[in-house]
């Protein structure tokens, strides 16, 4: 019995310490091979069908050119909530660090800034051609100091989202669909007449338009324009591509064309009631948080990957308003990235670029973002015109690409989550606080953040 | 050797054997126990101590998950930046003004709807005991779902309920001043278990006592004072100390409320979002650590200063049983 009894006990001990071992996922599986581990998490890839599609795609590569190349592709998953916190232990372990991140904006990589592999001399050590892709594209990811980061992958270009059913019962002309081309009154279409229309489309319960002098902004049922989830970088860059930083890294700005649009902004939401406030946009009449889909917006300036939730709603789209004659169209792009920890970076940069060669549609189609690659995007609008079969004008979205936000509303800041989640606080100040000094406020917003970016200095 | 000798060499061979064999399974359920016992054990060791011990580890380091692989002994640096960060002062004000206006409703309120269930005269009780419970069941994340509809200035009902009285309902998610009687609505919405745990001690209370006291005259009000509350008072004490282990805890509503943000105004920065965000959003593991630790030790003093309390108000039938 004891015998019995002090076997079991080890048997125990053994299961349960075979349990706690952490599986290492840079096992070779095979020993001629070489295993490269891609990470999914930062972004999108989560739900079950992207899932699917990315093992299939796992499946299919390691049964292919990785059969051929002796490489062995190995699928990470991580929930999102986590995967920041999981990515960054691993690479602390640096042994453990997974080989390819993606797909991840830029947004979402910030948090590993400086740990990007260079694919510069990968690219040309493997001969991959970067002509294949539109070289606004390449730049798109070129970082000063850093290199070329990431390859062209999905893009979310950004335009304005517009109800014709809004327009037409207001009698009005749609805005324009090409660019270069003035508002049906031969105006330009600039966000001076984005704030004129959207005034006409402002209608109270009673049905005044926000011209009127009967208009009770209490009780609005109708806006002619909203911010559709939209961060305060993002919605300034309307006016112009900038950001909080100065050239030398280190200043704490306010550039004066955000500075402009933020006052705008104030204006038209708390003046001139076109734009919902906070309360407004969390409410049932704006499908509590996400305004236009509710069929009680006129227009909202957004990005392709809307097309997500826009269901019931006969909406087109129009080219991004000007700002002093200069269009700036807010870019999305999701991409894969190497680590500087990767063991393999050059089998690594071989699994990348069928990730973003061969696997591309299928991951595209599962991703449902527009691919980089101008011959590839056939396919893509098919599928999306199957989907909105009222008609919608997709050569706006493919022309908006010629008008990306450089430097990006992404990019990274010093202390990036400290700044970010106060320019986040200052954005919500906006929206939810009449009677502001909106110049103080900015201010405050440029000194707090000075602050910040001194912490890491 | 004569019969009676080897008798009784026989017996004491018998008595000794016996007395190994004994012990022996002594020894084996001693084992076996720790055999039942061990997956809490190295459950405990794993998850809670080690983790513990860690935490404490943490605080004397710079560990930040931004740059985990440099991390630095930095000794009493966290604690000294703990006493100076205005973030640790707002947010300890927020938790404690929040605790202070809450604390008393969470105990008074679900002692109410007890006493009403409990009462002899109302029809439909279990109806009103389930309906009553029913929210405690709602995952918190749908509560604060439908409360935050519920809120809202423009479509929300409760204003539009309001308003039928010509009174303009104020903005209750994005005032500094009415974020907390909102917060308030969610948290005693859901008080059904205390509500509960308080109809079981009222239902405990002997009737001769309400009847003796009848007889020498005490009116209702009387009998509340003098026999339904000092006989409940460990129920009530009990009630208290987890209310306010639960607001020290105080993070998912304004969380989900207000995506961690603290607004309005910082009102709803409670001391957890603070810590949250430092650890899991800054990833400032060590600092977060410090926080949470040094949460620990306020816990326990409020904690510690109820329990002190406790031998001047709660009354205890069978003595003092502290």
């Amino acid at each position: 019995m004891s015998k019995k009894f002090r076997l079991l006990t080890i048997v125990i001990a053994l299961a349960l310490i075979a349990a706690l071992v952490p599986q290492t996922h840079n096992t070779v599986v095979a020993q001629d091979k070489v295993t490269v581990t891609w990470f999914v998490g930062l972004g999108t890839g989560g739900n079950d069908e992207q899932v699917a599609a990315q093992e299939a795609v796992v499946a299919e590569f390691n049964e292919t050119v990785g059969a051929e190349k002796g490489i062995e592709l190995v699928l990470v998953l991580v929930q999102n909530d986590v995967a920041y916190d999981t990515l960054s232990t691993l690479i602390a372990t640096e042994d453990q660090a997974p080989d390819i991140v993606g797909p991840v904006g830029i947004r979402g990589s910030n948090s590993f800034d400086g740990n990007w592999v260079d694919m510069e001399p990968l690219a040309e050590a493997a001969g991959y051609d970067l002509g294949q892709f539109p070289p606004s594209l390449v730049d798109f990811y070129r970082v000063q100091g850093q290199g070329l980061i990431g390859l062209p992958f999905g893009v979310f270009p950004s335009m304005m989202f517009y109800n014709r059913d809004l327009f037409d019962a207001a009698g009005l002309p749609y805005p324009p669909q090409s660019y270069g081309e003035p508002y049906a009154d031969g105006e330009e279409w600039s966000w001076d007449k984005v704030s004129e229309l959207a005034l006409l489309l402002t209608l109270d319960a009673n049905g005044n338009d926000a011209t009127s002098p009967d208009f009770d902004p209490d009780n609005i049922v109708q806006f002619g324009y909203s911010n559709q989830w939209s961060d305060a970088r993002r919605m300034a860059t309307f006016f112009g591509a900038a950001d909080f930083i100065a050239d030398d890294g280190v200043t704490a700005e306010m550039p004066e064309n955000w500075a402009e649009f933020y006052r705008w902004l104030y204006d038209g939401i708390w003046n001139q009631h076109f734009i919902p406030n906070d309360a407004y946009v969390n409410s049932d009449l704006l499908a509590a948080g996400n305004p236009f889909s509710s069929g009680n917006v006129a227009m909202s300036q957004t990005h392709l990957w809307y097309t997500c939730c826009t269901a019931g709603v006969n909406f087109d789209l129009a080219v991004q308003p000007s700002y002093n004659g200069v269009v700036t169209a807010p870019l999305h792009a999701d991409t894969f990235r190497i680590l500087k920890q990767s063991q393999n970076p050059e089998a690594a940069f071989e699994v990348l670029t069928y990730l973003i060669g061969d696997a591309s549609l299928d991951l595209l189609a599962a991703y449902g973002g527009m691919p980089a690659r101008p011959e590839d995007r056939d396919a893509f609008l098919a599928g999306l015109n199957e989907t909105f079969t009222q008609g919608v004008n997709w050569q706006v979205a493919i022309d908006s690409l010629n008008f990306p936000d450089n430097p990006s509303h992404e990019s990274n800041m010093p202390n990036f989550q400290k700044a970010d989640e106060r320019i986040g606080a200052f954005q919500t100040l906006i929206q939810s606080t009449p009677d502001l000094d909106i110049d103080a406020e900015m201010a405050t917003l440029i000194s707090d953040l000075q602050a910040i970016y001194d912490e890491v200095q | 050797m004569s019969t009676v000798a080897n008798q009784t060499l026989k017996t004491a061979h018998l008595d000794s054997a016996h007395l190994q064999t004994g012990m022996s399974m002594h020894r084996r359920r001693v084992m076996w126990g720790w055999v039942f016992l061990s997956p809490w054990l190295i459950g405990f060791f794993i998850f809670t101590l080690m983790p513990l011990v860690a935490s404490f580890i943490f605080t004397l380091t710079d560990f930040n998950l931004n740059r985990a692989s440099d991390i630095n002994f930095v000794g009493i640096d966290n604690y000294q930046k703990l006493l100076k960060d205005p973030s640790v002062r707002i947010s300890l004000r927020v938790t404690l003004i929040y605790m202070a206006i809450s604390l008393p409703f969470s105990v008074i309120i679900p002692l109410s709807m007890a006493a009403l269930l409990n009462a002899k005269r109302l029809w439909g009780k279990a109806v009103f005991r389930t309906l009553f419970y029913a929210p405690f069941v709602v995952p918190i994340v749908s509560a604060v779902g439908i409360w935050n509809g519920f809120l809202n200035p423009q479509s929300g009902w409760l204003n539009r309920i309001i308003e039928t009285f010509g009174i303009n309902g104020p903005d209750w998610l994005n005032s500094t001043m009415w974020i907390y009687p909102a917060m308030m609505f969610i948290g005693i919405w859901g008080s059904g278990n205390a509500m509960l745990i308080f109809l079981a001690g009222l239902q405990g209370v002997p009737t001769e006592l309400y009847e003796a006291a009848k007889v020498d005259g005490a009116g209702p009000l009387t009998r509340v004072r003098m026999i339904t509350l000092p006989m409940i008072s460990p129920v009530i004490f009990y009630n208290l100390v987890l209310s306010m282990i639960g607001l020290f805890r105080y993070f998912d509503v304004p969380y989900m409320l207000k995506r961690g943000t603290g607004d309005p105004g910082n009102s709803t920065l409670f001391y957890n979002i603070h810590l949250y965000k430092t650890a899991f959003t800054f990833k400032d593991m060590g600092y977060g650590a410090t926080l949470a630790w040094f949460l620990f030790m306020i816990a326990i003093i409020f904690t510690a200063v109820l329990f002190w309390s406790a031998r001047y108000w709660v009354y205890y039938a069978a003595g003092d049983e502290r």
